[in-house]
């Protein structure tokens, strides 16, 4: 479905792309291949979370260009893939809560924003089983709603996710199985 | 018996005491103990047999152990997320495959070019900007003030505070951007901002300002540095709201 350009940078490492990036000759050009690395899984995990296009759009970029910055100290022991996940969740989570409180400024009493913006995508169609779904997802609380993405659709392992969300194993491991359990439930009775 | 008075006359030579006493068996044993006796045997024998059995290990067991139970363990940690939801729920495993998203086309295709444009260009013609941005809605409160007390005074004398709240805020919403803002302050004479500047002149103390100002709800810093629109949607938005809480 999308296109991916051939360049030199496609099939280098993460270890790789970070020292392209430290020469301040290729900085741009180890940037670039960063971004273009891991912009689609972002992108979607984002999107999942703020649901409109717009909005992951927004997000995306500003944290991004937070990366650019941040990556001078970024420390190797650490894993690129899991560090930029955090971001992208830190970077969503505030998205969302500005927007919680814009919304309340604006005396609105629509609490769940997500649903209604769901409800207005131009393909929602309440019958189907897929809009269902995303519904029930946008029912959970916002971190049982992490974890459910991050495992159901980025089936990233536990112990990936333990560093994305700083939580133990287990208690992801049971979050999520909590998580499945509930979506089904309202599947069944929506 | 011959035997029998053998023994016996045996005895009495030995001890005559002994022999002359009746042989009285002192010992009970449970009722019934021998009628089962050889099964009770049998099924002794049978255990013995098992235990032995029991407590032979396969040769090597102990040696493998430990591997055995942390292969166990790593095959039960990589069961994998379509295992596991197909396990917790069939429902969701089957419907995780539907497409519910578009992506404008093209989306991904030039986004870092997007993005690297944020970064590099403008820095030095914003960073004045940000750090006098409280000014910015200073100066539209200022010029908002005047314009809205010396023409509420000349024009709208018996208003009451509703409709001039209405008022103030239907005037603040025309001075939005810096140009718009020094023509407001073109039109005004001198006599008028003197007036003003008497009546209110604490306003222009910064920290009066500071302080009066919500800072929490207003854009970010980085969203100043990176997009003057911000800003301007943000007066936008104020006005809106400011409206919607009037009417």
């Amino acid at each position: 479905m999308f296109k991916t350009e051939n360049n030199m940078t496609e099939n280098l490492n993460d270890l790789e792309l970070l020292a392209l990036y430290k020469d301040p000759a290729t900085k741009e050009r180890g940037f670039t291949a960063i971004i273009k690395k891991y912009q689609e899984k972002l992108y979607w995990h984002i999107r999942r979370m703020v649901i409109t296009h717009e909005d992951a759009d927004d997000v995306l970029q500003n944290m991004f260009i937070k990366v650019w910055k941040a990556l001078e100290n970024f420390r190797e022991e650490s894993q690129l893939y899991t560090w930029l996940y955090r971001i992208a969740t830190n970077e969503s989570l505030t998205f969302l809560s500005q927007q919680k409180k814009r919304n309340s400024i604006s005396l609105s009493d629509d609490e769940n924003g997500l649903s209604n913006k769901l409800k207005s995508d131009t393909n929602f169609d309440a019958n189907k089983l897929e809009w269902k779904l995303q519904l029930a997802i946008q029912s959970l609380p916002e971190k049982q709603r992490l974890v459910f993405n991050l495992r159901y659709y980025d089936e990233m392992p536990y112990e990936e996710m333990s560093h994305v969300l700083e939580t133990s194993e287990g208690a992801l491991k049971a979050s999520y199985h909590h998580a499945a359990k509930k979506i089904e439930n309202y599947i069944l009775n929506n | 018996m011959e035997k029998q008075t053998e023994i016996t006359d045996e005895l009495k030579d030995v001890s005559p005491t002994l022999a002359s006493m009746e042989k009285v068996n002192v010992f009970q044993i449970p009722e019934d103990y021998f009628s089962d006796f050889d099964a009770k045997i049998l099924t002794t024998i049978f255990l013995q047999d098992k235990k032995n059995n029991f407590q032979k290990v396969p040769e090597g067991y102990f040696n493998s152990l430990s591997d055995n139970i942390l292969s166990k363990i790593k095959s039960e940690n990589s069961e994998t997320p379509s295992e596991e939801i197909k396990a917790i729920s069939p429902a969701l495993h089957y419907l995780k495959e539907e497409k519910v998203f578009d992506v404008p086309e093209n989306y991904f295709d030039n986004l870092s070019d997007r993005i690297l444009k944020k970064i590099k260009p403008p820095k030095t013609k914003v960073i004045s900007f940000s750090s006098r941005k409280w000014w910015r809605y200073a100066a539209a409160a200022v010029v908002t003030g005047v314009v809205a007390i010396s023409s509420l005074q000349i024009f709208n004398h018996n208003s009451n505070p509703v409709t001039t709240d209405k008022a103030i805020m239907q005037l603040a919403s025309q001075y939005k951007t810096p140009a718009q803002i020094d023509k407001g302050i073109a039109s005004l004479n001198d006599e008028e901002i003197v007036n003003y500047l008497e009546k209110n002149g604490t306003i222009l103390d910064e920290e009066t300002i500071s302080k009066n100002v919500d800072t929490t709800a207003l854009p970010s810093e980085d969203d100043y540095l990176l997009d003057e629109n911000t800003l301007n949607n943000y007066l936008n938005e104020i006005n809106a709201e400011a409206n919607q809480k009037t009417q």
